[in-house]
Order: C-alpha cells, then sequence, then structure tokens
C-alpha cells in the first residue's frame, strides 16, 4: 500500500512541481508585490513596504477600479446568458437530423480554434468606420450609424457579440456532449405519460443538464470576467473607459504606468472578487439542484 | 550567364558601396562573430522594414551576423523590450528607443553605453563611422556627460500635408471664395484650417469623391490621440512640455502647470471641433492610419507623420495621391513661432528613435558592429528615401535624397531647414505613466463624453496625482 502511494506521489511530483512553478510561486509572488508602493519610474524606484493594506486601501476608493469590475460583471452575465441560450439552442438542435448537419456542425465550431486577438483583428476588420463592410451596410441599408470609436453603447454591445460569435460554439459542443450522453429511459416515460417536449425539456432535460451547466457557467463565467485581447485588439478599452474591463486596466496599470504594487494589489482583489462570485453561483446552483432532488 | 556575371559584379560593387569601401574591415571585424545571431525589437515603421529587410541582409552577407529584426506593433515593441530589460533575459541584444521614453530607460539603466563601448574596444571601431556624422537628434541619446546610449535609426518631424490637386481646382478655389470671403489655399492659421476641412468636406461629398477636410489621429483606445494633442496640436497653440511646470512638476494652472490653462483648451477645442471634418474612421486611427488615410486619397490636409511623407508623396504603389502632396510646416498661434524660433518653445514633434543594446544583451560586441553598420553615412540616402528620415547631416545633399526632396515638395529641405523650431518629447522618466494618465481624458473629449474644458482640468488631476505619487513634486 505505501509502496503504491509512493509510486503514485513519484508520478505525480512532475505535475506537482510544475502546478507550484508555475501557479502558486507566482500567485505568492503577486501577494507579496502588492503589500509594497513599487514604480520602477518613481523618484525612488525601490519597493518601499508602507503597510499590509497600503494598496487595498486606495484601490476601496478607485472609482476607475471598481467601475471595470462593475463593467466586467455587467459583461460577464449578459455574454453568459447569450451564449448560455444560443448554445443550448443549437445543441438541441444538432441533436436531430437535418441537411448537411456534419458540415454546420463542422463550420461552426471553427470560431472556437482562432487566437482571441485574431478574433479582434477579424472584427477590427468588419467593422472599423469607413472601411469596414459592416458599418457601410448598415448605413446604406438601415440608416444606422455604427461607430463605437465614438459611441460607448456600441463599443460595449460590439464587444459582446464578438465575444458571442467566438465562445457560443464552446458553448455548444459541451452541451451537445452532455445532451448525447443523457440516458434514454426518462424520456421515454415522459412521453408515454404524455409531457409534451417543453415539459421534457423543463423537467428532465434541464435537471439532468445542471451538471454540465455548472462546468460551462463557471468556464465561461471565468474566462469572461479576465477578458482582455479582443477588447485590446478592437477597443483598447475605449472610448474613454467604455470598455476598460478589469484585466485592461490591470495592464494599463501595470505595464503602462508601471504601478507594481498597486496593480498586484488590484489582480489579488479581483481574483478574490471572482473566486466570490464563482463561489456564490456554486452555491446557489448545487442548493437548488439538492432543493429539486 | 552574362546576366548572372553582371548581378554577381553589381551585388559586390553594392556591398562594397554599402561598407564605405571598407569591405575588407567589415568581413576581418566580423569573422569571429560569424553565425551570431542578433534579435532586435522596433516598431513597424518604413525605416524599420528598411532595416530589417535590406540593411540586415547586406550586414549578413558582408560580416556573416544574421540579424532578426522583429518589426511589430508600437505597444507590442515597448512590451516586449521594456519585459526584457526588466527581466534581464537577454532575449534582446538591440532594441528600438523612441526619443520620448530615453529618458525612462537611461534612468532605469537599461542601456549599454556606446561611447564607452567603443572606446574600450578600438577593434570594433568601424573605419569611416563617426558619431558626429549625425544631426543634432543624437543629442536625444546621450546623457548628462555626453556619451551616446542609442544609434539614431529615425529622425522626422511632424508636418502639415495637403492635397494640391484639391487645393488648386478650379472651381474649389471659386467655390471657397464664394462661401468664406478668401482665397482658398493651405492653411497657416487654425481658423483658415478649420475653414479648409469644413469646406473639402462638403466639397468631396457634392463632388461625389470619398474624401473629407482633415485627418485626426483620435484613436479613443490608443495613446496615438494623446500624442497628438500633447505634441502636435498643443505645442502650435504654445502649450510647450505637456502644460507640466518644469520646477515644480505641477501641471493644473493653479498649481503653476498649463495643462488645463487658456492655450490648451484652445487647442483641445480646435482639434476636437475637426472630428466633423475627418474620415469616418478617424477615432480609431493611430499615426499609421492616418498616413494610410492621406495615401487613399481621404483626407485633403493634415498634421502627418514625416516617416510617411516621403512614400506617401512618392511611392506609386502604396499611395493614390502621388504628384498630388503638397508639404508646410503646420499653422501656429500668434507668437508661437518666435519662441520656436528664439528657442524658447516649438511648433511640434521631433520623432525619431535610435538602435541601442541592452545590458542583457548577449552579443554586445557583434551588436556594435551592426549599430555601427546601420551609422555609416553610405546606407543613409537609400534609408531616406525608403522612409522619410534623416539622421545623417550629409544626407541632405545626397543626389538620390534630393530628387525625392523634389517629388515630396521640399519635405527633406523643410526638416534641415525648419527642424529647429520642433523639439523631442519633454525629458520626463515618467513618461509612459504620465501620459497613461492623461489618456481616458483625451479619449472622453473625443467621443464627446466631457467637454474639452472638463477633459484637461480632470487630466491636470490625474496627471498630477501621478507625478505626486512618483515623487517628482519635493
Amino acid at each position: 500500500m505505501f509502496s503504491n502511494n509512493r509510486t503514485g506521489w513519484l508520478l505525480l511530483s512532475p505535475t506537482i512541481f510544475i502546478l507550484i512553478l508555475v501557479g502558486l510561486v507566482p500567485f505568492f509572488y503577486v501577494l507579496y508585490v502588492g503589500f509594497f508602493k513599487w514604480n520602477p519610474l518613481a523618484v525612488d524606484p525601490s519597493m518601499q513596504f508602507e503597510g499590509f493594506g497600503y494598496n487595498y486601501r486606495q484601490l476601496i476608493f478607485d472609482e476607475v477600479f471598481l467601475s471595470s469590475i462593475w463593467r466586467s460583471i455587467r459583461f460577464a452575465v449578459v455574454t453568459l446568458f447569450f451564449e448560455l441560450s444560443l448554445g443550448f439552442l443549437l445543441a438541441l438542435s444538432l441533436l436531430s437530423s437535418f441537411p448537411l448537419k456534419s458540415f454546420f456542425r463542422g463550420v461552426h465550431t471553427l470560431p472556437l480554434v482562432i487566437a482571441p486577438i485574431v478574433v479582434g483583428s477579424i472584427f477590427k476588420l468588419f467593422t472599423v468606420q469607413g472601411l469596414g463592410p459592416l458599418p457601410h451596410f448598415l448605413k446604406d441599408f438601415f440608416g444606422y450609424t455604427l461607430n463605437y470609436g465614438l459611441n460607448a453603447d456600441q463599443a460595449f454591445w460590439m464587444i459582446v457579440i464578438m465575444d458571442i460569435w467566438h465562445w457560443t460554439p464552446f458553448v455548444t459542443l459541451t452541451l451537445l456532449a452532455g445532451l448525447s450522453a443523457l440516458p434514454q429511459d426518462p424520456y421515454e416515460s415522459a412521453k408515454i405519460d404524455g409531457a409534451n417536449n417543453f415539459q421534457i425539456f423543463i423537467y428532465i432535460t434541464i435537471p439532468m443538464m445542471v451538471p454540465v451547466l455548472i462546468v460551462v457557467i463557471f468556464i465561461r463565467l471565468m474566462d469572461s470576467l479576465k477578458i482582455v485581447d479582443e477588447v485590446w485588439m478592437l477597443t483598447g478599452g475605449g472610448p474613454g473607459y467604455a470598455t476598460r474591463f478589469t484585466g485592461i486596466h490591470i495592464w494599463k496599470e501595470v505595464f503602462e504606468k508601471r504601478f507594481y504594487g498597486f496593480g498586484s494589489a488590484m489582480s489579488i482583489l479581483y481574483l478574490y472578487i471572482t473566486i466570490v462570485i464563482c463561489w456564490l453561483l456554486y452555491s446557489v446552483m448545487v442548493s437548488r439542484g439538492k432543493s429539486e432532488d | 550567364m552574362k546576366k548572372l556575371f553582371i548581378a554577381l559584379v553589381a551585388s559586390i560593387f553594392s556591398f562594397s558601396a554599402m561598407a564605405g569601401g571598407h569591405a575588407e574591415w567589415w568581413k576581418k571585424a566580423g569573422a569571429p562573430y560569424a553565425g551570431t545571431v542578433l534579435q532586435g525589437v522596433a516598431e513597424n515603421t518604413p525605416p524599420g522594414q528598411f532595416a530589417g529587410e535590406v540593411l540586415a541582409k547586406d550586414f549578413e552577407a558582408l560580416t556573416g551576423i544574421k540579424v532578426q529584426l522583429e518589426n511589430t506593433s508600437w505597444d507590442s515593441m515597448y512590451d516586449k523590450a521594456i519585459k526584457d530589460m526588466e527581466a534581464n533575459s537577454g532575449i534582446y541584444d538591440f532594441v528600438y528607443i523612441e526619443q520620448d521614453i530615453v529618458y525612462d530607460y537611461l534612468n532605469r539603466d537599461f542601456l549599454v553605453n556606446i561611447t564607452e563601448g567603443l572606446a574600450n574596444n578600438p577593434d570594433l571601431q568601424a573605419p569611416g563611422v563617426s558619431l558626429d556624422d549625425f544631426t543634432t537628434f543624437i543629442d536625444y541619446f546621450k546623457d548628462g556627460s555626453g556619451d551616446v546610449f542609442g544609434v539614431p535609426m529615425e529622425a522626422f518631424i511632424k508636418v502639415y500635408l495637403y492635397r494640391k490637386d484639391l487645393f488648386e481646382a478650379a472651381d474649389a478655389k471659386a467655390s471657397f471664395r464664394a462661401q468664406y470671403g478668401y482665397g482658398l489655399s493651405p492653411a497657416t492659421s487654425f481658423e483658415q484650417y478649420r475653414d479648409n476641412a469644413e469646406f473639402f468636406t462638403h466639397y468631396c461629398a457634392d463632388n461625389g469623391m470619398e474624401c473629407w477636410g482633415t485627418t485626426v489621429q483620435g484613436h479613443t483606445g490608443h495613446p496615438a490621440s494623446t500624442y497628438e494633442f500633447l505634441e502636435s496640436i498643443g505645442p502650435s497653440f504654445g502649450l510647450y512640455n505637456w502644460g507640466v511646470n518644469m520646477d515644480s512638476y505641477q501641471s493644473c494652472v493653479e498649481n503653476g502647470g498649463q495643462l488645463n490653462g487658456g492655450r490648451a483648451k484652445a487647442a483641445l477645442n480646435f482639434w476636437t471641433q475637426l472630428l466633423p471634418f475627418a474620415p469616418p474612421e478617424a477615432l480609431q486611427s493611430t499615426w499609421s492610419e492616418v498616413g494610410a488615410s492621406f495615401a487613399a486619397g481621404r483626407a485633403a490636409q493634415g498634421w502627418v507623420y514625416g516617416e510617411n511623407a516621403a512614400w506617401i508623396a512618392t511611392d506609386a504603389e502604396k499611395s493614390a495621391v502621388v504628384g498630388n502632396v503638397g508639404v508646410m510646416l503646420p499653422p501656429t498661434a500668434p507668437g508661437v513661432m518666435t519662441q520656436a524660433a528664439s528657442g524658447n518653445g516649438y511648433i511640434g514633434y521631433f520623432d525619431g528613435g535610435a538602435y541601442g543594446i541592452p545590458h542583457s544583451s548577449k552579443n554586445k560586441e557583434a551588436t556594435m558592429l551592426w549599430l555601427q553598420y546601420v551609422a555609416q553615412n553610405e546606407v543613409q540616402a537609400d534609408w531616406a528615401i525608403a522612409g522619410g528620415r534623416i539622421t545623417h547631416k550629409s544626407t541632405y545633399a545626397d543626389p538620390k535624397v534630393m530628387a525625392v526632396d523634389e517629388q515630396a515638395d521640399g519635405y527633406f529641405t523643410l526638416m534641415r531647414d525648419t527642424g529647429f523650431l520642433y523639439a523631442g518629447a519633454p525629458p520626463f522618466p515618467f513618461h509612459g505613466a504620465g501620459r497613461a494618465a492623461i489618456d481616458p481624458f483625451i479619449y472622453k473629449a473625443l467621443a464627446g463624453e466631457m467637454t474639452p474644458e472638463e477633459a484637461l482640468d480632470g487630466a491636470c488631476v490625474a496627471l498630477d496625482k501621478v507625478m505626486g505619487d512618483l515623487g517628482y513634486q519635493g
């Protein structure tokens, strides 16, 4: 038994070593730096300890940071809603048979293999005022002016649409896998009992899909909260602060302004907020699942 | 066979000429480092492309030292270079140092002292290469004792470009006079600039042309817009050094600064009011897009970086306005030209950059050779034509450059004769942090979320906070 454990630990040790090296060490370093006032552009470029709460106290009153968190949460909730709805719809559609189904299934997953920065570039080429086809057609056919360099709401929703385009296929694929693995007995019983399709979906499909949905929601929620690349490419966080999500705000504080200590504290606080949101969501979903059982 | 022979002879002569007639010395000096691969990172500009695609290959053919120059976006270039130098990782043997960031790099001791390096290694000193050949632009890359830390590879001024064909069109002239009561001509005042912009926006629309009255480098999520305001529009209104009081490091008027003063507010008002007359892509335009828009014939006039001026005026493969480009100094407010001429101000940005060697470079000696190779007088003329940049005094008199100068409406002559009216960025070690503090306010002013007055009142407070936090206010 001991021998088996030792072999197991030995086999796991490279993984554990890598996890410590690339996960825990940077985390604790960022935590450590977050306690210091540190900017290499300062008159005194050294790390200065000004109390454990120095940077965190500043953060609490940093309106730009707080508004970026609210913006990120709003973005995550909106994209999650649309991606889940669309993804579920597409997954259900792909369960049934229709002409060119395999072709569609292949094509609709293509956005998944594109790097986020490239997705940003594609959308920029399509939507940039004056040169992109989308503003041109919107203006010509609907009289609608698309200029997200000027309009904050358009900029936000353009990012939302881009994220939905990029990540809905992931939701679809994951839900499709879940749907395909569901047992057929409950469906047959429900049909015999006279349940209609809507009732089957609400009372059988959804409850049985809860574990898969939890996984999808968590992955997408965490991904949405840390969005950077696509936004960076499309709007750069503008106009003004309109699309300055927390990831971009942290980047600007750390790499443009070089406030390493402040930026590190920001990262830690945002990580904490993300964990709290996920934990709350998890608790709600699990407790709801139990009450339904 | 005959063609091959001619090509061979031509290439030998070409290398010999590129090596300033010292081909043997370069071969001998490069021999110990043959096979070495030098990694560099720079902004993807026309001069950078010429260095990577032409000079690097010639240098390799001569010395056996390969130069891999990563020409990338401005943001990415800084990101990579600074992270490499901070981590001391030694990925890059040379980095692009933009004039405005040099004070930051020197302050943080990122760069090798080239003067000292060459003095300590006489064997590496290339014959015929002298740092004295450079224009005064090299002074920006010297420390207090006069030692050089960067070899200039580009220098240019931001000029006023205009479309000669549009300004000279008879119907445009008549129509302008009828509407505004005076003659149509390139702008020498801000009022005239605005009138021109308004007029050509309507004129183009009426004549079914895809063009507008002016360029605006107004990206609402990229520092390019802040730079256009602080380094071009602001100075032409008399706003110098970002409005920062250089003694107290304060920028708000109430503390002795000028960033929210009358001149700054007039400048931002003027600039933002040009937006209705700019191409629709203006709010997503950096310096690259401004150059591209003008080259595509989408603007009648504008402030355009000189690195783009030469190719816009001469390269028919890339530009639709070849032969129709006029070049002038930008308009200035009363008194600004006098202040600039006396050295108490400047009318715009003298932009450019240099290649420097990070302390972390693993191939400093071989890189010294490369930097001297690009510093030769003999390689400058073709480089100037390709990139609209001049870093050496003698380049202005080169026949090839003079020919292009004529095609480009005297851009090089303008730079030679009036370059002293321009200035590089103020010597702020906190350059990036300061600018990033101002950015959002400029974006908001451009997007109409704030009035210019509100934006500058907010910007100066944000900038003062950064300078205070960094300990510059004593």
